[in-house]
């Protein structure tokens, strides 16, 4: 196949769930049969167009990928900067490597499985649902064409982060995976919870849904200063251009090795929120308050996946930085982070009684596995993981929903509205009641426990156990760390598996519910038989060649060589460069991971069933771990209390800070005070004036006008309003002028007197 | 001729007796009678001194008519405005009339 | 034809206010006359301003369609207005949010023929300032530009808008004196208010020198008036701590007046900045660069966790404009300690900081009007059927109004800044421009990006979700006119989410010119 028509069949892989998404809400939303059908076809397409492109690069020459591991590479000016003609622009563009190419195989297909299955959990066929928001047991989702659009604009958004080939589109598609994980989390936004003391504790699903958001948004803020360093640093966001041995030398000059250390602890934030890694893991499993097909697609196969995906995408800047030059707090950070949350998760796990609450707890352990891995330089160890965890845990997720829909067919069944359907104390004896989920769920179940040589997990586990073993034995203590505190998260991880699957389906059904549970139809059955293929026989691409035995006879590790290539000549050049510890080698093969491995597997798996399984749980029968540990089952069951110390230290606080502090304190206490001051002192300034204004000029103005009226109090009484008295006065006046008047002209002395003064005033 | 004086000293006679009228008399009617004959005593003044300094020319004359028009408009005006005034005071006595005062 | 392409801009300016006149003269309770003309009289100057960007000149990209006319010879102020990348980008804005904010105003009964009158009023005022090239042109156009808005919080506003319209005109107006003051000093001893000339003269005058025609030092005038200019703009932005008045003109204001306030109005601040004050004082600028910067941080936390704090949904998404508005004085920042250096760094790549961070806040100013009009809209659409802001009393929306919620959601998610939607973009832009620059501001103002994904989720998760309150049950979904408003922002919003090319290349052509 030509390289345009891969290109473009590349663009078109997200097209699909992306045009679906458009058309199912702006046109097709009241219609519920033409949404989930619309939805088909957009992730069929980019089924369809995914493998093909997978397969495609799958079958190209070894070699020629080692070279040339970026097989399709097409992008588009989007963000122009500087001058347009001669400026560099931001591009936005697909790329495909090997890595694309797995992911898209699993990714594709998981989705794909996951919106069949999703048409028979929402009970399509069945009578329509009538309250919005809430689920309607046993009938038809109403805002089926919601749910649906919401799932095609996550697969949409998922594909495109698989497919991107910089940073920024991988955020995009990362962002917009995280608003559809809060709408769908929250996708029963008016259900309230009204439960009693010892059933399980739960949220509403739409405080679920914002603390997903706002937990992984702590995380996706941080990973924005990583990405925009990124950039800075490399001139470019495109992965293949910026990670090259070239590309990461020149920043190694330029800013140094422990600046790119702290460059990729930034962007690993991403994968600690993204990927529900300690300390931001709280919000996984109370996302489970979800449909379970959510909890499938995004916290199974894809979304937390993808905060694995860009740790792997990025591991040649995590390797300089925490390679010889630069600090190698930046593995142990990362290898610790990982395991530690593997250890913790998979202890509460072993606590939980909600079906979906041990799985939740399960895939932040086994993210823990894959970013462990990474973390000591297991870049395919974590990557094969990446995959076969997501096969398998798409699988038990479903599965684990066909249990809680066969719950709730007893439930209404017996008219009881009121046990949680997702309490495994409340069941038991489903072997018999659904065959089929009984057996894929055993078979995800045996390859997350890891049961030798059958199940992918064992393959892709055992890896993560050779490299850190491998890791070790270079020299690095953390290799050791990281084995050992993997193998008790392991063996808990066999343990748990059991224990669940003792509870849930050995024995007799503990109540009436699941007494009359009885297998879910074929939309639901079908995905699962299919995913159960993959959780089986995925690993076996993977069997590493210096494996006893079987290793020969396959002689290809194909998951190895294949994804390797993706950064096989990148490693080798820094390694040459001096510049990282190691580059992608083939690991000798070791007795001690082995052993560890099938030790933990097989040893779980064996105490989970003899202490749940060989005598199952019989009716109201208290958890045998429960009066062992005593309080720290109780602590364990409570997830370690860290929900209660984020609220104490971060949730409230910060709603006292922004309620008080900020609004009330600050902005109307102290600015508006200040404003109101000034306001208030030019008010007073200005009564004053007024007062004084009225004072002085007041009383000036009021004597002068008294002494007006003194005055004329005198001049009144000739104004006695008689005529002819004012005639009197006239004629008097002229009189005496006239006399004057004659005096001054024709009297001597009186002429003289006058004629003085007259020359005086000329 | 006979001289001017005379003419003059009989101008001043009337004009002596009007203006003795407009002070004492007590009804605003005589009043009105007194300065009707203060200005012809002016008039009287007018026609004499034309006749004696200027006749050929007709300034004098002119101003004595004018003086009599004017007298006798503010006459019926006058009249007009006491009998007013009496339709509202019922008095024409002059020192009743004082509402100006002060 | 040949008068139209002449005056082409003076047309597009002074349409409005011929457009306010007509309207004045219809009788007043002629009331549907009186709103479908102000519609369609609103609908010209888009038109012309399409003429205009079609016929814009990109490889230019510097000032076009300029028109000089004697206005004061005496003192040297004349009619000089012009238009480059960054004024075409607002004179876009505003021509499209004044139809869109006059068509949401129908339902006003109470004397429509005002209300439009002083809306187009307005319009006038805010395209002359955004091409005014005269220092006091500019200033008669930032003055009249808030008489309008005056009254129309004052007469058609809520509970508590006597305290609101009089704290935002005599705030503003306080912060204005001091601009005025500065700018009669430059135009007295420059002997002229024409801004290209000034940003020659003014900006080459000596230092240590003597103004002529006042006799005053250089250093401390400068100074001095270039406080006053930041202090002016900076209240209008508004910039933390400067910002207590827009809660209260915001929340008070009716619907219209919000959306075209936040929309347009609190971007004439930023670009009195980007046109005025970085210009005319470089260095000035380049050495407070850093405290502008702090400040832009300041209020992205504190408008954050202000409007993280708030009940009243209103007052939230006014406290998201101070929010919003710190990332435009952030890349603000960049520009005055970038503007005119650019020859100077030692590393190109500055230089492309520079050009990111500038153009992302013009960008952001175009994006944020957009997401804040559409906000306060459909803020606007709930209160006029629920009469109420309180989120407290709110819940279950979303089963009673659903296409309210879509669209309420999806506006929302282009206020949060998720990436498709415009947002984003600008967001983006200004932090990786900031960050080499000022990373300590920029690290830190993520708190505040953290914060805005708080109070908008708790905005619309307060609004539509939770069981339905027996109160909401009536509720009537969006009218057609409702829809009418909203679409065009919201397709705008997206377009500029995947594509911001055709916006952008505007902007980042003026921008590159003015870093040359």
């Amino acid at each position: 196949m030509s390289e345009e028509t891969l290109a473009l069949l590349t663009w078109l892989i997200p097209a699909g769930p992306l045009l679906a998404f458009f058309v199912i809400v702006l046109f097709a939303n009241r219609n519920r049969t033409l949404s989930w059908v619309l939805a088909w076809l957009g992730v069929f397409s980019s089924l369809i167009l995914g493998w093909t492109v997978a397969l495609s690069v799958a079958t190209t020459d070894l070699h020629h990928l080692e070279t040339h591991p970026t097989v399709v590479a097409s992008a588009i000016d989007w963000l122009p900067v500087g001058d347009y003609f001669q400026g560099t622009w931001l591009k936005m563009g697909v790329a495909v490597d090997p890595l694309t190419a797995v992911m898209l195989i699993m990714v594709t297909f998981a989705v794909t499985m996951i919106f069949v299955y999703s048409v028979g959990y929402h009970n399509w066929g069945a009578p329509l649902g009538t309250i919005l928001g809430v689920p309607n047991h046993m009938q038809e989702e109403p805002l089926l064409g919601r749910f649906f659009g919401y799932m095609s604009l996550f697969a949409g958004a998922m594909l495109l982060l698989v497919v991107a080939d910089n940073l920024l589109l991988l955020f995009v598609g990362w962002e917009i995976m995280g608003f559809c994980s809060y709408s769908l989390i929250g996708f029963w936004h008016a259900r309230d919870y009204h439960l009693s003391p010892e059933s399980i504790p739960h949220i509403p699903p739409r405080s679920a849904a914002i603390k997903a958001f706002l937990t992984t948004r702590v995380a996706d803020v941080v990973m924005l200063l990583g990405i925009v360093w990124f950039y800075r640093a490399f001139g470019t966001l495109n992965f293949s251009q910026a990670l090259s041995a070239h590309s990461l030398e020149e920043a190694v000059v330029r800013i140094g090795a422990p600046a790119l250390g702290i460059m990729a602890l930034l962007l690993f934030t991403g994968t600690v929120g993204k990927s529900a890694q300690w300390p931001l893991h709280v919000w996984l499993p109370d996302a489970m308050e979800g449909p379970t097909p959510v909890s499938a697609v995004i916290h199974a196969a894809a979304m937390v996946s993808a905060g694995v995906y860009m740790i792997i995408r990025i591991y040649p800047l995590i390797a300089v930085g925490a390679g010889p030059h630069g600090n190698s707090a930046v593995s142990w950070t990362i290898a610790g982070i990982g395991a530690f949350t593997a250890l913790m998760a998979a202890t509460i796990a072993v606590a939980q009684y909600d079906v979906k609450g041990v799985l939740a707890y399960s895939t932040i352990s086994q993210l823990g596995f894959m970013v462990a891995a990474l973390g000591v330089g297991g870049y395919i160890a974590a990557a094969f993981h990446l995959i076969t965890h997501g096969f398998f845990k798409a699988l038990l997720f479903l599965a684990s929903g066909s249990v809680i829909h066969g719950m709730e067919h007893g439930a209404h069944h017996v008219h009881d509205h009121h046990t949680d359907p997702q309490d495994m104390r409340f069941m038991g004896g489903l072997r018999h009641k659904m065959p089929v989920t009984f057996w894929t769920f055993f078979i995800g179940g045996m390859a997350l426990s890891g049961l030798p040589l059958v199940t992918a997990g064992f393959w892709s586990k055992d890896e993560i156990f050779a490299e850190a073993w491998h890791s070790f034995e270079q020299g690095n203590a953390l290799g050791i760390v990281v084995l050992v505190t993997l193998a008790v998260a392991a063996f808990l991880t066999a343990f748990y598996t059991m224990r669940q699957i003792s509870l849930t389906f050995l024995g007799e059904p503990r109540t009436p519910l699941a007494e009359h549970a009885h297998e879910s139809n074929r939309f639901m059955t079908v995905p699962l038989v299919l995913l159960s293929i993959f959780a089986v026989g995925a690993g076996w691409f993977g069997i590493p060649e210096s494996f006893p035995v079987l290793g020969p006879i396959v002689n290809n590790n194909f998951f190895h060589h294949f994804v390797g290539a993706t950064i096989y000549e990148t490693m080798a050049e820094l390694e040459s460069l001096d510049l990282v510890n190691a580059a992608i080698e083939t690991l000798p093969f070791s007795w001690v991971p082995l052993t560890a491995s099938l030790v933990v597997a097989l040893g779980g798996l064996f105490v989970g069933w003899w202490i749940y399984g060989r005598k199952a749980l019989v009716k109201d029968q208290q958890d045998p771990l429960v009066r062992p540990l005593g309080p720290l089952h109780v602590f364990l069951n409570r997830k370690w209390y860290w929900d209660e110390l984020y609220q104490v230290v971060f949730i409230k606080p910060t709603v006292s800070f922004s309620e008080k502090v900020v609004y009330e304190v600050i902005d109307k206490g102290l600015i508006d005070g200040i404003l109101h001051l000034v306001a208030l002192s030019f008010y007073k300034f200005g009564s004053y004036m007024k007062r004084t204004e009225e004072l002085v000029f007041g009383q000036a103005v009021d004597w002068v006008k008294d002494q007006f009226l003194a005055m004329t109090k005198v001049s009144r009484q000739l104004q006695t309003g008689k005529i002819q008295e004012y005639v009197l006065v006239s004629v008097l006046i002229i009189a005496v002028l006239t006399a004057v008047i004659l005096a001054v002209n024709y009297y001597g002395p009186v002429n003289e007197w006058f004629s003085q003064i007259a020359l005086f005033v000329n | 001729m006979i001289p001017l004086s005379w003419y003059l000293i009989v101008s001043a006679l009337l004009f002596s007796i009007g203006l003795y009228g407009v002070m004492a008399r007590r009804n605003a009617v005589a009043i009105l009678m007194a300065v009707e004959l203060m200005l012809n005593a002016v008039n009287i003044n007018l026609v004499a001194f034309w006749r004696y300094t200027a006749p050929d020319r007709a300034v004098g004359l002119a101003w004595a008519v004018f003086v009599l028009t004017v007298a006798a408009a503010e006459a019926a005006v006058g009249l007009a405005l006491i009998i007013s005034v009496y339709r509202r005071r019922d008095s024409v006595i002059a020192e009743e009339l004082d509402t100006l005062r002060n | 034809m040949d008068f139209i392409q002449d005056n082409l801009l003076n047309l597009v300016i002074f349409f409005p206010l011929l457009a306010a006149l007509v309207i004045f003269l219809m009788p007043s309770d002629a009331k549907r006359t009186v709103r479908w003309l102000a519609l369609i009289l609103s609908l010209v100057p888009l038109a012309l301003v399409m003429v205009l960007w079609f016929n814009y000149d990109r490889v230019d990209a510097g000032l076009q369609f300029e028109t000089v006319a004697q206005w004061f010879p005496t003192i040297g102020a004349g009619y000089h207005v012009g238009i480059d990348g960054i004024s075409l980008a607002m004179f876009l804005l505003t021509t499209i949010l004044t139809p869109l904010s006059i068509l949401a105003s129908f339902q006003v009964e109470e004397n429509p023929r005002m209300f439009m009158f002083l809306f187009l009023i307005m319009e006038t005022a805010m395209l002359g300032l955004f091409s005014a090239l005269d220092l006091l042109l500019f200033f008669v156009f930032w003055e009249f530009g808030l008489v309008p808005m005056y009254f129309l919080i004052k007469i058609w506003g809520g509970k508590d808008r006597e305290y609101a319209s009089f704290k935002f005109f005599v705030y503003t107006m306080a912060g204005s004196l001091g601009l005025l003051l500065s700018i009669q000093i430059i135009g007295l001893s420059m002997g002229t208010f024409d801004i290209p000339v000034l940003m020659d003269k003014w900006v080459n005058l000596q230092a240590g020198g003597i103004l002529p025609n006042v006799n005053l030092p250089v250093d401390a005038v400068k100074a001095v008036a270039y406080w006053a200019f930041v202090i002016a703009f900076a209240i209008k932005v508004p910039i933390f701590p400067f910002h207590t008045w827009l809660p209260d003109a915001h929340t008070q204001a009716p619907t219209a007046g919000s959306m075209i306030l936040a929309g347009v109005l609190l971007k004439l601040g930023a670009y009195g900045f980007l046109r005025l004050v970085v210009p005319f004082f470089p260095e000035q600028a380049n050495l407070t660069a850093g405290i502008l910067a702090t400040f832009g941080m300041l209020s992205i936390v504190m408008g954050g966790f202000a409007a993280f704090g708030q009940w009243d949904f209103k007052r939230l998404v006014a406290y998201s404009s101070v929010n919003h508005m710190g990332f435009v004085v952030l890349g603000i920042a960049v520009y005055a300690y970038a503007y005119g250096r650019a020859q100077a760094f030692t590393d190109p790549a500055t230089t492309t900081d520079a050009i990111m961070a500038t153009s992302g806040a013009v960008l952001q100013m175009f994006n944020h009007g957009l997401s804040a009009a559409g906000m306060f809209f459909m803020v606007g659409v709930i209160y006029e059927r629920a009469h109420t802001r309180d989120l407290k009393q709110f819940g279950g929306i979303w089963s009673i109004m659903p296409v309210f919620g879509a669209i309420l959601i999806f506006t929302s998610m282009a206020s949060l800044g998720l990436p498709g939607l415009n947002g984003f973009v600008g967001e983006y832009m200004i932090v990786q421009g900031s960050w080499n620059i000022f990373t300590v501001q920029v690290a830190l103002s993520m708190i505040g990006l953290f914060m805005t994904g708080a109070y908008i989720l708790k905005g619309i998760g307060q609004t539509l979700h939770g069981p339905i309150k027996d109160q909401w049950r009536g509720l009537t979904d969006m009218t057609f006119r409702e829809h009418v408003v909203i679409w065009p922002l919201m397709l705008l919003m997206l377009s500029l989410g995947i594509w911001p090319q055709w916006l952008l290349v505007f902007i980042n052509d003026t921008v590159t010119k003015i870093f040359s």
